[in-house]
């Protein structure tokens, strides 16, 4: 890897020192709870082999530690991480300077006090039966507000911003910003404010899950690798003038694939089939991701110099499993085979190729990035760097193996039993100890130096 | 593009594509849906839950049953659901009319509960499988919503007594004009 990573303390510009502050506390938030929901995750697992495991008391259902382990990892980890990535990639390229920053702050720790009561309120069994909607219904409310302090700042810079040229990840990072907080509220009013009748409900939260995962979690992600690649490889990006087109097919699209995850459902057919034809369309705005990604990297033995690049290496494996979901979720959303793989593993598998190794493999390697710029200290030790990327890297194929190629065994009546995946839950543990370690360590020596050094 | 509200109206057309698109039409279609009897001039299904089995519903969402059981039997043309067992027929939107909140789940760690309690013969037989699961279940025991009594025998808590009685109440075994049994 790139000795880049690992160069001695520095100043920081006055644009990053303006944001350091919320960058900081969002991602150091975002590092707690994906430790708390790495741990959970090597549980949950463990009591899907033994189910006596932390049995005898309802606090510790499997059900509510996995309800539990899925809003850490959602709202604690990724949507805190995107918070921190967004509001310093969308300063960067607009150079605008924030005065008012601190305000970020206060939303961030509204949203985490929210989702410390949610958090504990799910474990009482005081929830929703509703995957990502479990927390009861006022925490909705302050976690609305945490997200309009928190995570709208990216809006107020480009707004102002200084400079007129635009790039791509600014079109993507507007585009989730403004679809969170609308999708949120649509959702809390439709399914737990005011339900919708019957079914429908499903439709609504069917609805609300792929566009959190794919207009918040990946579009921010998005945003993310079309930056870093142009910035770390010194290339333009490859068929630039497909960009737009590919956004806005993103965009347009990516919402109508909810239906294509309740296939066989009680829902009109044709709601049904407006799903798998989205899903089939996804491919569109998806290939000329890859064109314009792995164009620009594959240029002159770029991949295998992307290799020696810390951010790089992160987002070239999140490159891939972009590509590989779009291609699988096209391909399972097709009646014949969605019949085989509902309700198995195979769904399980196809969500952690989404939220995790595409989405947070790319929040790591942008990590990497910014954590330097936003404290002025190098990582601490490149050993754990590489033990970071590569336990999770085999942890996170490993998962999906077991769970793509165990779910398929399943709906084809090979196998009765649910896939075991502790062995890559605990790799994927160790992986995030270690980001842990290099990551509290800069920010810890952050806070014992004191004062903010820049140059403009 | 430079223009913020060029964006953001361009989002909000692709959102409100989709929300109009999927949901208020679905609305429109399944919005008005109420119960039907199975033949002319006999009673309506779905039966109203008893208020025991609503407060069982919300003790299967606190113990987070939803993440391992769905409820929710597909075409015999899009699964083999109906094969295995789970219910005479498919399940169709008449059959959650009256739910106050629809768990349709998403994974079968266990197996599919829509017509859960046509399948066992009694409540004792749901209390003795919460108590004590047979070996070889994915199910954990739930002896801990049983107290023992003077006698040393298991007693159910509220809680169990509402949950036992929600699980027998969830039955799809009647016609619908959507899906008729003999179909």
């Amino acid at each position: 890897m790139s000795q880049d990573s690992y160069r001695p303390s520095f100043n920081i510009s006055r644009v990053d020192a303006s944001v350091a502050q919320p960058v900081r506390l969002f991602f150091a938030s975002a590092f707690l709870w994906l430790m708390l929901a790495s741990i959970l995750s090597v549980i949950t697992a463990i009591q899907l082999k033994d189910v006596s495991f932390l049995g005898g008391c309802s606090l510790t259902t499997y059900g509510r530690l996995k309800a539990l382990e899925g809003n850490l990892f959602a709202y604690g980890w990724v949507t805190n991480a995107l918070f921190g990535l967004n509001l310093w990639l969308m300063s960067s390229l607009t150079r605008f300077e924030f005065k008012n920053a601190w305000l970020a702050n206060v939303g961030g720790v509204v949203w985490n006090l929210t989702l410390t009561y949610g958090a504990i309120q799910i474990i009482m069994g005081n929830m929703n039966g509703l995957s990502l909607l479990e927390m009861p219904k006022e925490v909705a409310v302050a976690s609305f507000v945490g997200f309009l302090f928190a995570a709208l700042w990216p809006v107020v810079a480009f707004s102002r911003r200084p400079t007129g040229h635009v790039y791509v990840s600014q079109w993507y990072i507007l585009g989730s910003t403004f679809v969170f907080p609308i999708i949120f509220a649509l959702t809390q009013l439709l399914v737990l404010w005011c339900p919708a009748q019957g079914v429908l409900q499903a439709l609504v939260h069917s609805w609300f899950h792929q566009n959190f995962y794919l207009l918040w979690f990946a579009s921010s992600a998005i945003a993310a690798v079309y930056y870093f690649i142009p910035k770390e490889s010194g290339r333009t990006v490859s068929a630039y003038y497909l960009s737009s087109v590919g956004f806005w097919t993103f965009f347009l699209v990516a919402s109508w694939t909810s239906p294509a995850t309740l296939l066989g459902s009680p829902l009109p057919l044709w709601v049904q089939s407006a799903g798998v034809v989205a899903a089939i369309l996804m491919l569109i705005p998806l290939v000329i991701l890859a064109i314009n990604f792995l164009g620009t990297l594959s240029w002159n033995r770029g991949i295998s110099q992307s290799w020696n690049n810390t951010t790089l290496r992160f987002v070239l494996v999140a490159i891939f499993a972009l590509i590989l979901w779009g291609a699988l979720f096209a391909t399972f959303s097709t009646r014949g085979l969605n019949a085989v793989i509902r309700f198995t593993s195979f769904n399980t598998g196809l969500e952690h190729l989404l939220t995790y190794s595409f989405v947070s493999f790319v929040i790591f390697g942008a990590t990497y990035f910014i954590l330097p710029k936003v404290t002025g200290i190098s990582w601490l030790s490149s050993k754990l760097v590489h033990l970071h990327f590569w336990s999770c890297a085999i942890g996170t194929v490993s998962l999906l193996i077991i769970t793509l190629l165990g779910g398929w065994q399943q709906g084809s009546g090979l196998r009765a039993d649910w896939p075991s995946v502790i062995f890559p839950s605990v790799l994927l543990l160790i992986g995030h100890i270690a980001f842990g370690i290099n990551a509290f360590g800069m920010l810890t020596a952050k806070l014992s130096s004191g004062h903010e050094s820049t140059h403009a | 593009m430079k223009n913020i509200k060029l964006i953001f109206a361009g989002v909000l057309f692709t959102l409100s594509a989709s929300f109009i698109g999927i949901l208020l039409s679905g609305r429109v279609q399944l919005g008005s849906l109420g119960r039907a009897p199975a033949e002319e001039g006999g009673p309506l299904f779905p039966l109203r839950e008893p208020g025991l089995a609503i407060q069982g519903r919300q003790v299967y969402i606190s113990l987070g049953c939803v993440a391992c059981h769905t409820q929710q039997v597909r075409p015999a043309s899009q699964g083999s659901d109906i094969a295995k067992g789970y219910g005479p027929r498919h399940s169709v939107a008449r059959d959650y009319v009256l739910q106050s909140s629809v768990l349709l789940g998403s994974q079968r760690i266990g197996p599919d509960l829509a017509n859960y309690g046509a399948r066992v013969s009694s409540e004792n037989e749901i209390h003795a499988h919460l108590r004590s699961p047979k070996a070889g279940s994915a199910m954990p025991s739930y002896d801990f919503l049983y107290t023992t009594g003077k006698d040393g025998a298991k007693v159910p808590t509220e809680k169990a007594t509402a949950l036992v009685a929600y699980l027998k109440s969830l039955k799809i075994d009647y016609s619908s004009p959507e899906a008729k049994l003999n179909q």
